[in-house]
């Protein structure tokens, strides 16, 4: 036999470990010289029928795996449903929890909120990172120890409940709705009241320009009041065409003036625009002005809004039995 | 060809499943019958491409990187032994049905012979 061979066993044995090669090496010499000599026998040619056999016995480290009852998935169905749950289970618990923990340690010491959301995006980033890393390498050693049980167990006590359509369903919701326009309703008069910024006489400068308290401000807050109530009304009347419809009257009542005024440069104070010694129209190193960016987000959000409305309403009024696991309900 | 179009036709072509489909499951029903016909025909001493060859003639195919590492499987589960014959000019290992790997063989067949009974008695239309 020649060299060829001879790698090929060298790329099958060096998988395994070393006290173990001795007794595998002469089985699979045997299993490549009896395919070459059928392969001869058959009228090939020595240097053809022993490349062919080799090409027919495959990858060296498949057969040897073969050889070695040695798994040749990273984590295989024995123990990918547990990955999986834990996995989901651990990123929905802690990168939350860590997210919220360091933005609030790091805007309570240093007081800057950007600092602080920057912080906390990374540290998320690298605790998912992190537990996906550990938790996968867990379980990849426990698929090739073996025998070993995770303790995990399913049970039917552990199913998740049905869909709730109800109204009691849509209270967490609602509540958010109620938080999230308060505060922004709040935060409104309060950056007029008592900004973060103040001047050399240490009066307040507004973050958002006065002159617009004349009518814009109002709106807004009015708007907000509306969509408190709109909020209210999906809380009673679940999603429908026609909530969706005024979701998108809502929507554009305040994006637009918001776009409008944003990027005409109306909605800031200079005051403060001068204060802080900051221009959103100055471009970025991507060529981005800050501004656009905020236009595009606001954009964006809106229209998923919008979007996210019609979806609800659309699965709102499908009929009922074509959900038959939710009959009954 | 698109590929939705592949799909379609490797699962709804409806009136005849491609060759894949007959191919997976033909594999699927044989899995495990290999097994068996080692247990019966290494009864008489025999090495590994003999064997493969033997099987091949009674139209039991299965590929020598397959058949190879089964044999020793089994040998470690105690249903073969084998003995190294260094006597001629390439050494082979030939191995042997074990008294537990018979007493699988008497097992495995009783039970495919109730599973063709079962099948027939079911192609026949009997209905319990």
């Amino acid at each position: 036999m020649t060299t060829l061979t001879d790698r090929y066993v060298w790329a099958a044995v060096r998988t395994v470990p070393e006290p173990q090669r001795s007794d595998l090496e002469p089985e699979i010499r045997e299993l490549i010289e009896e395919t070459v000599q059928a392969r001869r026998v058959s009228g090939e040619e020595p240097v053809a029928a022993e490349r062919a056999a080799l090409v027919q016995l495959g990858d060296p480290e498949r057969l040897a795996a073969d050889y070695a009852d040695r798994p040749l998935t990273l984590i295989g169905p024995r123990y990918y449903l547990e990955w999986l749950r834990l996995l989901k289970t651990l990123l929905a618990v802690v990168v939350p929890i860590v997210t919220v923990v360091v933005f609030l340690a790091q805007f309570l010491s240093r007081g800057d909120p950007g600092a602080a959301i920057g912080s906390a995006v990374a540290t998320a980033l690298g605790v998912t990172v992190h537990l996906g890393f550990w938790t996968t390498l867990v379980f990849v050693l426990l698929e090739r120890a073996g025998t070993a049980d995770t303790g995990i167990q399913w049970s039917p006590e552990g199913l998740p409940a049905l869909p709730d359509h109800s109204r009691h369903a849509r209270l967490p919701e609602f509540v958010a709705s109620l938080v999230f326009l308060a505060a922004l309703a709040a935060a409104i008069v309060w950056q007029h009241v008592s900004s973060v910024v103040r001047g050399p006489d240490g009066r307040a400068i507004a973050l958002l320009d006065p002159a617009l308290w004349a009518f814009w401000l109002p709106w807004f807050l009015v708007l907000l009041l509306a969509e408190a109530a709109f909020a209210a009304w999906v809380y009673l009347r679940d999603w429908s065409w026609a909530a969706a419809a005024m979701n998108l009257v809502l929507n554009l009542a305040f994006a637009v003036p918001a776009v409008l005024l944003w990027s005409g440069g109306r909605l800031l104070n200079p005051d403060f625009v001068a204060a802080v010694g900051w221009d959103p129209a100055v471009a970025t190193g991507g060529g981005w002005t800050v501004a656009s960016i905020v236009t595009g987000a606001v954009v964006l959000v809106a229209a998923w809004d919008v979007v996210d409305g019609f979806l609800r309403a659309r699965r709102a009024s499908l009929p009922a039995t074509r959900q038959p696991v939710l009959m009954g309900h | 060809m698109p590929l939705a179009m592949v799909c379609d036709t490797h699962y709804y072509s409806g009136m005849r499943p491609d060759e894949d489909l007959i191919a997976g499951h033909l594999q699927e029903l044989r899995r495990g019958t290999v097994v068996l016909a080692c247990l019966t025909r290494l009864r008489t001493p025999d090495y590994g491409y003999s064997l493969l060859e033997s099987l091949d003639v009674l139209d039991i195919q299965v590929d020598g990187n397959t058949l190879y590492p089964l044999l020793r499987r089994l040998e470690k589960q105690g249903l073969l032994t084998s003995e190294w014959n260094t006597a001629e000019s390439r050494p082979r290992k030939f191995y042997r049905t074990s008294p537990a790997g018979d007493d699988l063989a008497a097992t495995l067949t009783a039970d495919w012979d109730r599973l063709t009974t079962s099948l027939h008695r079911l192609a026949e239309g009997e209905v319990p």
